[in-house]
């Protein structure tokens, strides 16, 4: 049946739950594009048939045929611009290095609307906030104070703050650190915000 | 050197820095940990919590973190060895010391800059006086001088040369003497200093008592200083006097925070904490348990029964009955007990507790009340904390259990502190079963100074006592039980020294001593200058990690040459 590739492609991402990125799936869309370029041929030839013979009965295979790539079209467009929402959220949960298993999902188109994307973002941060600019991807739930708790969940080894003092982490210490210091590492599930 | 205005020399000094705090492993630490932390987070200073289990643990702890850190906030440890010698800091570290151990290095109280002890001078401290254990030395400059004297007498007559040397020679023997005597003056004083440990006020109160005075304090800190006073009773630690003394401080605060409940209009919220003072049953637990079950697992009613015995079962029914207690409501559990019965339950149980000779079966504790369903003792979170402290169910490290003890402090983490009463529950019936085994098959020998009790490798939950605060419990518990059962009249007043297997892949045993059991005892305890003594003696391979000097390791093999030198040396 025509177009069960691109549901395919659908599926999968529908499958990848809360904003993960699977592998770009090149064979997919190959296939979805060669479906489409086999019926597009064939409906150059039948339309080309039908208006040198006038074989009006060819026209609603014609029909079909284009609804049939106007739906590969669609499922192939909403899946690359799912990915790139996705794509879009890791930087604001990853910050603008992503890690290395995540690029080896993207295709370097992908990548290379990253860049493009971190770009103008720096821009933009740059651009408020007077000279500094001002870092908007972080503190994205009000913070309710400036200290906060965090215990080291790995030995992580040294780690500097903003006065040029370093700390040691390592496993079961807790600490009482500046809230933006502590963002990246809890991300990265080395330290745990403690609530008591 | 003793800080006198805690708020100035202390907190006022850290409060712009940062500090690493190096937080010894047992209840009382905890708690004062909970409320440092607590004042910490209101003036943003900014720590770094590092446990520690012992010495090395202590000693690797602050290796790793003098570059990054000044000050350094010892609780429970380090006031009892000359920390100076032994952590060779640089000369701008700066230590806190807040800790129950006494006696106190002199090295430490008499360092003017670098440590500086968190303790309270109303403890009967007995400190030598300056004088009597440093001098400085003038010897050589006065030697220098007679030497001088000599060599200008000998150029004038033979005569008065003999006379100055003489005179001189008269003088360098009997300046030989003083120092001598002064010597040997020296090492008895601080022999008589240094033989006895014991424990001082709880760190908790004292950090409390800080929090005060800076008007900072709140219903949870009072909570925690109340925690960490009554696991100082809980482990025998301190006299009952003493506990008396600070429960009445603790009460005044008490009434002082329940001034707002009374006020009918504004009364607060269910979900409030409330802190009130009770005249509470001295059975562990027994909120959380059926009462039949608490009776049997508590050391003081189980060993004034005798409950190992079949008449002290036979006792036991007889005492229920007398009370009136169904045997069907009283195997419950507690809440689900008949409300009739519960009403009046404290004064029935002191009534015929009198009759069966259990004076004390009453004690003054305080219980926190908040939300519905929430209702605890002071000592049942203190046997929570403990059991989760020492948790060897699955095998961690020993800080991952300080963290969860840790947690369970806080309100929020109620599951943290059920879970730690299921494992005390667990700890005090093992405790019970092994009493009763050890007196049932005579495993408790005297060795003439003292008794001596080895818990076999076979033994069920012999892992549980490989850990220095279970084991304590239990041989003074085992004590208690034991000194009720013999009829040897002078056994009775001896004190006790347990060993069981701490590690069996390294063939060491854990080896403690405790105190004799006497009603007014001063819980002095000699064991831990014993030990030192018997294990140079006999070069046997001890090592004495543990902040209490009465708790070592030992190497199995050396057990026996160990107890023979200990026996010589206390008889």
């Amino acid at each position: 049946m025509f177009c069960e590739k691109a549901i395919e492609l659908i599926r999968e991402l529908q499958r990848a739950s809360d904003g993960q990125l699977p592998a770009f799936n090149e064979d997919g869309i190959r296939q979805v594009l060669e479906e489409m370029k086999a019926l597009y041929e064939q409906n150059q030839t039948d339309v080309n048939e039908a208006k040198s013979e006038g074989r009006s009965d060819l026209i609603p295979t014609i029909k079909f045929r284009h609804c049939c790539l106007l739906r590969n079209q669609r499922c192939i467009a909403a899946y690359l611009y799912d990915r790139l929402l996705r794509i879009r959220s890791l930087r604001w949960e990853y910050g603008s290095v992503l890690p290395t298993s995540i690029r080896f999902h993207m295709c370097a188109e992908e990548l290379e609307w990253f860049n493009q994307y971190k770009k103008s973002l720096a821009t933009y941060m740059r651009s408020l906030g007077g000279d500094e600019g001002l870092d908007i991807t972080q503190d994205m739930q009000p913070p309710k104070s400036l200290y906060i708790e965090v215990r080291c969940l790995k030995d992580y080894g040294e780690f500097e703050i903003d006065d040029g003092t370093t700390i040691l982490l390592k496993k079961n210490s807790q600490h009482f650190l500046p809230r933006w210091k502590c963002e990246q590492l809890i991300r990265q599930g080395v330290l745990e915000h403690v609530m008591s | 050197m003793f800080v006198s205005d805690i708020r100035k020399e202390f907190y006022d000094v850290i409060v712009n820095q940062r500090v690493a705090l190096l937080v010894s492993a047992d209840v009382d630490a905890l708690c004062a940990c909970k409320i440092l932390q607590a004042l910490f987070h209101c003036d943003h200073v900014q720590y770094t919590l590092v446990p520690v289990t012992g010495w090395q643990v202590l000693e690797t702890a602050f290796l790793e973190h003098k570059e990054q850190f000044r000050y350094f906030v010892l609780i429970n440890c380090g006031a009892n060895i000359d920390l100076l010698e032994t952590l060779q800091p640089d000369e701008d570290s700066v230590f806190f010391i807040c800790d129950t151990h006494r006696p106190i290095d002199v090295v430490n109280v008499y360092n003017d800059t670098q440590i500086k002890l968190l303790i309270k001078q109303d403890d009967d401290l007995g400190i030598p006086s300056y004088d009597d254990i440093f001098r400085d030395d003038e010897e050589e400059g006065e030697d220098g001088d007679d030497s001088g004297n000599e060599s200008e007498g000998g150029s004038e007559p033979s005569g008065k040369r003999r006379r100055f040397d003489e005179g001189a020679v008269e003088r360098r023997i009997e300046r030989r003497r003083e120092k001598r005597d002064w010597e040997a003056r020296r090492r008895e004083i601080l022999f008589d200093y240094e033989q006895y440990e014991y424990h001082g006020t709880s760190s908790a109160l004292v950090m409390f008592e800080l929090a005060w005075v800076m008007s900072k304090d709140s219903k949870d800190m009072l909570w925690w200083s109340i925690v960490g006073l009554t696991d100082q009773w809980v482990q025998d630690k301190i006299t009952h006097m003493k506990y008396v003394t600070d429960v009445g401080t603790l009460q005044r605060h008490v009434s002082r925070h329940n001034h707002r409940n009374e006020d009918e209009e504004n009364s607060l919220s269910i979900d409030c904490m409330r802190i009130s003072f009770e005249y509470d049953l001295h059975l562990a637990l027994y909120q959380h348990w059926s009462l039949y079950e608490s009776i049997c697992n508590s050391c003081y009613t189980s060993s004034h029964f005798k409950l190992w015995s079949i008449h002290g079962q036979k006792k036991l029914q007889e005492f229920l009955a007398d009370m009136g207690l169904p045997l069907k409501q009283v195997r419950q559990k507690f809440n689900s007990m008949d409300l009739s019965i519960k009403d009046n339950l404290r004064e029935v149980i002191e009534e015929s507790s009198n009759k069966y000779g259990m004076k004390d079966i009453r004690i003054q504790t305080f219980s926190v009340h908040f939300g519905f369903k929430n209702k605890f003792l002071a000592s049942d979170v203190v046997h929570a904390a403990a059991a989760l402290l020492e948790n060897i169910e699955k095998d961690e490290s020993g800080t991952d259990n300080f963290i969860k003890a840790l947690d369970s402090l806080s309100r929020s983490n109620l599951e943290k502190l059920h879970h730690g009463i299921k494992l005390a529950k667990k700890k005090l019936i093992s405790v019970q079963q092994t009493i009763a085994s050890c007196i049932c098959t005579n495993q408790i020998l005297s060795q003439g100074p003292f008794l001596y009790c080895y818990l076999m490798e076979g033994t069920p939950d012999v892992k549980l006592f490989s850990k220095p605060m279970s084991l304590s419990i239990l041989s003074k518990y085992l004590l208690k039980a034991f000194v009720r059962s013999t009829k040897n009249k002078r056994c009775r007043l001896l004190p006790l020294i347990m060993a069981a297997p701490m590690d069996v892949e390294k063939g060491t045993v854990i080896v403690l001593g405790i105190p004799p059991e006497a009603e007014s005892s001063d819980k002095k305890n000699f064991f831990g200058r014993a030990f030192e003594k018997a294990a140079e003696s006999t070069s046997s391979r001890t090592l004495h990690d543990h902040f209490d000097t009465s708790i070592i390791e030992l190497k199995t093999e050396d057990r026996s040459k160990f107890l023979d030198a200990l026996i010589t040396l206390l008889s």
